[in-house]
């Protein structure tokens, strides 16, 4: 079952991380590529839990757990950005 | 033991010294004082086992492999030596305790002498000669603290520099004639050495030794033409130059020509180096002493030329040569020390040193005048005093030579040439200073110094005239003990007595004195002739050309590698980094494709390549839009974690997610006070050529690392896979690597982060910024400083966040974690409540310095090195127990584990010192009026 | 799969040097930071790639990846993080003292319209 699974969940998350790509390299503005890179760090997760699921590894979790906080910081350090300028203040 | 503690008794007393000397200057003086005492204590219970003939070596294993050991040695010479350096030190202390006025700080002079002392002291009782050679650079290195002290005089600084080079130059020959010598005979002790004399005479390396050897000699101990330097180390306080100039630091070099005499002496080479140059020696410092003014000058030219004579001794390769040579060290000594103190109480009490003007002081100070008499009629060989029978002793070892060389007879005219003028400086320095009239226009009014300061000259001025009248009963057992440490052997007869009869050397001193008395007589023309000369004979030409070449060819090839443009210089790196990998790519004729095994292509992997290409290919493309550019940049970091990931690398996956985002905050954070574009510079063929560099630099990497990869791995993983638990307590290999295998690795790192945190925040003190006051497209900046929502959510975020962190610390001995990525999410969940919540909001809650943070973290990871020290392992050697946990489980707990959480404190401390800084100059350039509300 | 890492660590190497020949500051650092992405991937492929094999020991696992390396590479990453954190505070001090953001430093004052 998992063995069908799996590739097609690859296939599906491969083509948004594609798509995400896409937009983070044509913008065409400064908040469409931040909310791209944070949509990819979603993508990422996703690859590393599937990796880990079809690895039958646990390891890779706690990756995505970081990817999941750090990427939301790097979102509000970007947005702040765009807003401040000055982000600590 | 008690020549390891004499040797490192004033170095230890340097800094007992130093913060005794805030109390006053007599506390100070005292204990200079008591330290010159403490060391000599540890030498008295010795002395009388020296006296009896045995040679005393004391061995510390330190480098045995290297032929390096801590060896100590005391014979006779040691002894004598020894004993000069303690005792003239002594007086020394006393004397410049009233030399100096009270705006001097003593405390500096005393902590430079006692360094020298410990440095001299090390030199002459060291049987290991790189041991010897490392005090003797030491002596270079504290007498130019010595002789700068005076700092802010260009001539003492001046001096100082000079004396540095010349005998530092001279260290460094030695120091390649003590290697050679000690290849030669297998052996750095000085044991082995001076019973390998034939060896190292018959060695063809002997000439180029023997060279190396003599350059340092020479240097040290100012002969010609490498002189020049004594005269300008004048500019010494006189305390100084009594105890440097007179008995100790010039005397170095005749002591190393002593000591080695019995391995390299005895050769014709030797004989005719080191005789000319002592001939030379002495004649030209006896001539130019009688010409100079300064006080101070006089004696310098005059020890030149006494040290001359005592290496001019040394060369003629006697053994009663060597006896004599001895003996005027110790005789010059005393006399030259104590009319150096009064060279100094005259000009302490006149303000000037120059002879011209101090004139009839014998009315004034009648019996300091006494006391330089004496000494002065040492220095001329008069007889009943000491330095005659020294020199008595000179002038018939070179009637000796006579019959054994070719023009032997010059050796004796030259010696009373040079006799006759010493006459006559001497006969100067107490004719113009105490009598010749009145003085002239002298800045103070002279008058008997302090008593105290009179006592140090009237202890050496009566050794000299015991030892000139008493000899036998004085200073004969010493001299005995002192020439036999020098030979090696059995004495050669000889007597000193002040009556031999009316033999030629007697008669070559009555020529000499009378000489001396006509000379200064007819002095008058000479002096003429001299102020005509001044300036045209000097020494020191040639060196000031040698410095001012060294400095111009410095700058030539500094004008020519440094091409002042950091472009043009990293062009240049990466060229050349790219010949150099081409040349051994060419060099190394095998296949690029090795025969390792391959993984298979998935098309996943293929994807987030593409993925990785696109975005690095889109930094370089969009680069002049400095805001995507460093978010593409953040999508390649998160890409390369992946990367990481996937290759079996969780905790490298987990460090380069956390540093990329602290990177992005940080680059953010600059980018602030930076251009937001980066304008259209470069030409065309510019670009063109550096994405050639670049793509053919990519390329031979990408070779490279092919050529590696596909080659089969060896490696010595092994070891720390199966060490790992068993040894270490912990199954993450790469964390056990990190805190255990190789802790100190990881404790010299996190150095370096703390460093690099507190250099940022040294650079950040003060710097204060132009802040744009609208964004790149024009646009004012929002005013709501901290939006409620993200506020909030960020405060929910902190525990959470710490709690990940906690976990990944904890458990980072196991699995995937550890101190670095810890640090790392903590240093973010913190930084995030600055960005959220605003600085004021966050420093009312959390502390604001961080230093202690920092310092807690290096000090907690060197005190787990330091408990194992302590427990008899080897620095870091960590271990472990289990236990268990109620609601944790088994738990293991690592002494590692408190390693790692010093590895924690630092990053989290560094990491916030750096950002917070950064953030805070925002707040310091920004304009008053727009106040955050 | 080799292949593949190969190119990718000459991409980055690549675009780090060209970034790292600019004349301003701020895409110098950005270059060394893509170049320290090169190098940190280039001392980790050193191991040689293995998949789901991470060093950390259990009962049952099949092999292990080199652990050397990785532990390497990880402190180099920390390390990079401060080196480019000490590199951007020079081009901020230099900025500050001399009034534009090149890298040599001696060119014209730029305008102050272009820059914000």
């Amino acid at each position: 079952m998992l063995s069908i699974a799996i590739p097609i969940a690859f296939a599906l998350v491969g083509t948004a991380f594609t798509l995400t790509l896409w937009r983070l390299l044509i913008g065409p503005s400064v908040p469409d590529r931040i909310l791209a890179l944070d949509t990819l760090a979603v993508n990422a997760i996703a690859l590393l839990v599937l990796f880990g699921i079809a690895q039958d590894s646990a390891v890779y979790f706690e990756a995505a757990i970081l990817i999941a906080l750090m990427g939301f910081v790097g979102t509000v350090a970007l947005c702040k950005y765009l807003l401040r300028g000055d982000i600590i203040e | 033991m008690n020549l390891l503690l004499c040797v490192i008794t004033p170095f230890l007393g340097a800094a007992l010294v130093a913060a005794v000397a805030r109390l006053g200057t007599w506390q100070a003086a005292a204990a200079a004082a008591g330290v010159t005492l403490a060391a000599g204590a540890w030498l008295a219970p010795l002395v009388g086992g020296t006296f009896q003939g045995t040679t005393l070596i004391e061995r510390y294993t330190w480098m045995p492999r290297e032929g390096l050991d801590l060896t100590f040695r005391l014979d006779g010479f040691g002894l004598l030596f020894a004993l000069m350096i303690l005792g003239i030190g002594l007086l020394v202390i006393l004397y410049a305790r009233w030399y100096f006025s009270p705006q001097d700080r003593l405390g500096r002079f005393y902590t430079g002498m006692m360094l020298f002392m410990g440095s001299m002291l090390g030199v002459v009782l060291s049987e290991n000669l790189i041991q010897l050679l490392i005090f003797w650079e030491l002596t270079s290195l504290s007498s130019f603290l010595l002789i700068s002290y005076w700092q802010q005089r260009t001539e003492a600084r001046q001096g100082a520099r000079m004396a540095l080079t010349v005998t530092g130059m001279g260290g460094l020959a030695l120091l390649g004639g003590i290697l050679l010598l000690g290849q030669i005979t297998g052996s750095y002790d000085l044991s082995v050495v001076l019973a390998a004399g034939d060896q190292v005479r018959a060695h063809p390396l002997y000439l180029p030794t023997l060279l190396l050897i003599l350059l340092g000699a020479f240097t040290k101990s100012a002969q010609f033409p490498f002189h020049f330097w004594l005269p300008n180390a004048m500019a010494a306080p006189t305390p100084v130059s009594a105890y440097l100039h007179s008995a100790t630091m010039v005397k170095a070099g005749v002591f190393l020509l002593a000591r080695l005499f019995p391995t390299l002496s005895g050769t014709p080479e030797w004989t005719w180096i080191v005789s000319l140059t002592g001939l030379t020696t002495l004649l030209i410092g006896a001539v130019f002493a009688l010409f100079k003014h300064d006080l101070k000058g006089l004696l310098a030219y005059s020890t030149i030329s006494h040290l001359g004579l005592i290496t001019l001794l040394f060369g003629l390769g006697t053994p009663l040569a060597a006896l004599a040579g001895v003996f005027h060290i110790i005789n010059h000594a005393t006399f030259k020390a104590s009319l150096f103190m009064a060279a100094g109480i005259i000009d302490h009490e006149t303000g000037t040193r120059d002879m011209r003007r101090i004139n009839g002081m014998w009315g004034v100070m009648p019996y300091t005048a006494t006391l330089a008499m004496v000494a002065a009629a040492a220095m001329a060989g008069v007889p009943l005093f000491n330095g005659f029978l020294s020199k008595e002793m000179f002038f018939t070892e070179t009637l000796g030579t006579v019959a054994q060389l070719r023009f032997g007879w010059l050796l004796p005219l030259t010696a009373i040439v040079a006799g006759i003028f010493a006459v006559a400086y001497s006969l100067r320095f107490i004719h113009d200073v105490f009598f010749n009239g009145a003085p002239i226009d002298l800045p103070r009014t002279p008058h008997e110094p302090s008593r105290w300061m009179r006592l140090p000259v009237e202890v050496l001025v009566a050794l000299c005239l015991l030892v000139g009248m008493l000899p036998a009963l004085t200073v004969e057992p010493l001299l005995a003990i002192a020439a036999r440490g020098v030979l090696q052997g059995p004495l050669p007869p000889h007597s000193i007595a002040i009556w031999h009869g009316f033999t030629p050397a007697l008669w070559m001193s009555l020529i000499a004195l009378t000489g001396g008395v006509l000379v200064y007589e007819g002095r008058r023309p000479l002096f003429a002739l001299a102020a005509r000369l001044e300036g045209r004979l000097e020494a020191r030409r040639p060196y000031d050309w040698l410095v001012a070449g060294v400095f111009g060819v410095a700058r030539w090839v500094t004008v020519r590698l440094d091409l002042a443009s950091l472009q043009r210089m990293l062009f240049l790196f990466v060229l050349s980094a790219l010949a150099l990998g081409m040349a051994g790519f060419w060099s190394a004729p095998m296949p690029l494709t090795g025969a390792g095994p391959l993984l298979p292509f998935d098309p996943v992997s293929l994807l987030v390549a593409l993925g990785l290409a696109a975005c690095t290919a889109s930094v370089v493309v969009l680069h002049r839009s400095r805001l995507i550019a460093l978010i593409l940049l953040g999508a390649v970091g998160l890409i390369v974690s992946l990367i990481f990931a996937k290759f079996s690398a969780p905790d490298l996956a987990l460090t380069q997610l956390s540093v990329e985002v602290v990177t992005i905050v940080l680059l953010l954070l600059a980018l602030y006070f930076l251009p937001q574009s980066t304008p259209a510079e470069s030409s065309r063929p510019r670009q063109v050529r550096d994405l050639l560099l670049a793509l053919a630099a990519g390329g031979g990497n990408a070779a490279l690392a092919w050529a590696v990869l596909t080659r089969p791995a060896e490696s010595i993983a092994d070891w720390f896979l199966t060490h790992s638990l068993p040894g270490g307590g912990g199954a993450n290999v790469v964390n056990v690597i990190l805190v255990d295998f190789r802790g100190f690795d990881t404790l010299g790192e996190i150095t370096v982060l703390a460093l690099a945190g507190l250099g940022i925040y040294a650079m950040l003190d003060g710097l204060r910024l132009p802040a744009p006051a609208a964004d790149a497209q024009g646009r004012a900046w929002d005013p709501d400083a901290h939006p409620l929502i993200m506020a909030s959510l960020v405060r929910l975020l902190l525990p959470l966040a710490l709690l990940v962190a906690v976990y990944i610390l904890l458990r980072g001995h196991q699995l995937p974690g550890g101190g670095f990525i810890a640090g790392l999410v903590t240093a973010v969940a913190l930084i995030m409540q600055y960005l959220a919540n605003g600085v004021a909001w966050t420093r009312a809650r959390l502390p604001a310095n961080l230093h202690p943070l920092i310092a807690a973290g290096l000090l907690i990871a060197t005190m787990t090195g330091l408990g194992s020290l302590a427990l008899g392992y080897p620095f870091l050697t960590s271990s472990f127990v289990h236990f268990h946990w109620a609601l944790v489980g088994d738990f293991e707990l690592a002494s590692a584990m408190a390693f790692d959480l010093g590895v924690y404190l630092v990053v989290v401390g560094a990491t916030l010192l750096i950002l917070i800084h950064l953030g805070l100059v925002h707040d310091l350039s920004r304009p008053p009026a727009e106040e955050p509300r | 799969m080799e292949a593949l890492l190969a190119l990718m660590i000459g991409l980055l190497t690549a675009a780090g040097v060209y970034l790292l020949l600019r004349a301003r500051t701020f895409p110098v650092v950005l270059g060394l930071s893509l170049l320290s992405y090169a190098v940190n991937l280039f001392l980790f492929a050193m191991g040689r790639l293995q998949i789901g094999r991470p060093p950390i020991v259990t009962a049952t696992a099949a092999g292990y990846t080199d652990p050397l390396p990785q532990a390497l590479v990880l402190t180099a990453i920390v390390i990079g993080f401060a080196m480019t954190a000490f590199v951007i505070m020079l081009a901020l001090k230099a900025r500050a003292e001399l009034g534009n953001d090149h890298v040599d430093g001696l060119h014209e004052p730029e305008v102050r319209d272009t820059d914000s």
